[in-house]
């Protein structure tokens, strides 16, 4: 099966994250760990700057973190145009415990009354859209 | 104290006018013509006699393209430094380098941009190197990112909206005081900056920097020949570029530090370098590419600790002649014009001098620090002869 994300592909950045998106596609939530030290590995890279090994288990985690910060966007920036009606939109930063307290970045979804650092999310998955440049998102929800 | 110490001296400044975006007369190359002729003539150098080039960031105005123009003899050492405005001070380091090495006697230093019709600045400026993480999910813009931060460093540390005020009010005084700064006729009060529309929060409008066309050069060259030249040589004193463990191409993964500019190494290592200390510090230029940002530069530097903010960072402290630290004299990334933080250096140097439209009075030591949490940044010290 094609996924949408391969056939819109971003450049930029590291690029080992690849897997991540496919779960996200296939409707889990994965990130990566060293195979070797168990380190979390997040953006997802090559090879582990702790211990050198070059193998990568990705671990299917529940969606679910503290907010580490956001932003409100109130304006529709350029590369982004595909969501100038949903403006403003929160951004939020998650950290995620189960993962090492690791960053995951994801819309906000639902009631915004609450929302604040260190607040409780729980993740859902979106599949591919234009809005999210035809790639899955994972969406942030206050678990108040 | 490092063998760079004083070795190479900032002689010349050249800048063009700065035109609101995408309303450059003149195309980017031309402008860098104009910038580097001018830093020349400021020096009292043979334009032609350069014969080193260095840039930073997504500079396309590369020496090839201006070597026929300038009727260069021999261009002996070109290089650009990696990443975005954090690349800034850095190029000082670089010239430096290669003065002290025999690669080069006269460096240019310079940065030229005119937006095109096509692409925005905040787009060449983000090099196509925003990852999917980011783009998916709505983020764009350093002024989105830096937001992020900036909800931080206020939420989470404490640094309070009067802060941020206080450096945008600093910076527009001290524009109204530049006849080249762009936002010199801006009127700015409470009022007008509490309604300002709201960018991306926290950041209102007047909390991001410009965005400009324009060019600017600084001619370097060794301590020696400096004192030859027509200009009061300012002397390199320590220019460290870098990143440490728990930096770079993180996408908001940056430990411990995350909320100030990735800073606090670099400073280390300046004030080790060149002796010096932020108290001794006169003036300083700081890279503001939003307001948060170089708050947090300030912080990492050592002039006062996240909870201190707000007592520190107010008009009176930040404004020209005498305040406890002058920030952005003239104007700044805020309210002179931005073109990627390179006006920066020349008023940097201008303090130096003593020729700065917000002159603080017997200026020996001028701080210009880099763009703050880039994925790489730097930061450089600037004397009169008497520091050395």
């Amino acid at each position: 099966m094609a996924y949408s994300f391969e056939q819109h592909k971003i450049s930029g950045a590291i690029g080992a994250d690849d897997q991540f998106w496919r779960a996200l596609e296939d409707g889990t939530f994965q990130l990566s760990r060293c195979s070797s030290c168990r380190n979390w590995t997040w953006p997802a890279h090559f090879r582990c700057g702790k211990c050198g090994s070059w193998e990568f288990e990705w671990v299917t985690l529940e969606p679910k973190g503290n907010v580490f910060t956001y932003t409100r966007s109130r304006y529709a920036f350029d590369r982004v145009l595909e969501r100038k009606d949903d403006v403003p939109y929160v951004t939020i930063v998650a950290e995620i415990p189960e993962a090492g307290n690791v960053r995951v970045m994801g819309v906000m979804k639902g009631d915004e009354a609450g929302l604040k650092i260190g607040a409780r999310v729980k993740g859902s998955i979106e599949p591919p859209s234009p809005k999210t440049k035809n790639y899955p998102s994972i969406r942030w929800e206050l678990d108040l | 104290m490092s063998k760079m110490r004083g070795a190479a001296a900032i002689v010349g400044i050249g800048q063009t006018p700065y035109y609101k975006r995408g309303t450059s007369p003149e195309p980017e190359l031309k402008l860098a013509i104009r910038a580097i002729t001018q830093a020349a003539d400021d020096a009292g150098i043979d334009v032609r006699d350069i014969d080193g080039f260095v840039s930073y960031a997504s500079e396309r105005s590369d020496p090839a393209k201006l070597m026929p123009a300038l009727g260069t003899r021999e261009c002996s050492f070109a290089s650009l430094v990696w990443f975005h405005g954090g690349g800034l001070p850095a190029t000082l380091n670089i010239a430096s380098q290669a003065i002290m090495t025999g690669q080069a006697d006269i460096v240019a230093v310079y940065r030229s941009m005119a937006e095109g019709s096509n692409q925005r600045l905040r787009v060449i400026v983000a090099q196509d190197d925003t990852s999917s993480q980011y783009l998916v999910n709505g983020l764009d813009s350093p002024a989105q990112i830096l937001a992020l931060r900036a909800q931080r460093l206020m939420e989470y540390h404490g640094v309070p909206q009067s802060a941020l005020y206080a450096t945008v009010r600093a910076s527009y005084y001290h524009a109204s005081n530049n006849p080249n700064a762009y936002g010199r006729t801006v009127t700015m009060n409470d009022e007008v900056y509490e309604h300002a529309r709201m960018i991306s929060e926290p950041y209102r409008l007047f909390d991001c920097s410009r965005e400009n066309d324009g060019a600017a050069c600084i001619l370097v060259v060794s301590a020696e020949r400096a004192k030859d030249l027509k200009q009061k040589p300012a002397y390199i004193l320590s220019a460290p570029m870098g990143t440490m463990e728990g930096g770079g191409a993180l996408e908001e993964n940056w430990r411990p530090y995350y909320a100030t500019a990735g800073q606090t190494e670099l400073a280390e290592r300046l004030w080790r370098e060149s002796g010096y200390g932020p108290k001794d510090v006169d003036v300083a230029q700081i890279y503001m590419n939003m307001n948060s940002m170089g708050i947090g530069a300030m912080i990492d530097h050592g002039f006062f600790a996240m909870e201190e903010a707000g007592a520190f960072c107010t008009f009176e402290n930040l404004t020209a002649p005498s305040g406890k630290l002058p920030i952005n004299t003239s104007g700044g990334d805020l309210g002179e014009g931005f073109i990627h933080g390179m006006g920066l250096i020349p008023e940097a140097v201008r303090q130096i001098r003593g020729a700065s439209t917000n002159q603080v009075p017997g200026a020996k030591l001028s701080l210009v620090t880099g763009g703050p949490g880039d994925l790489m940044s730097s930061t450089a010290l600037l004397g009169a002869a008497e520091t050395l």
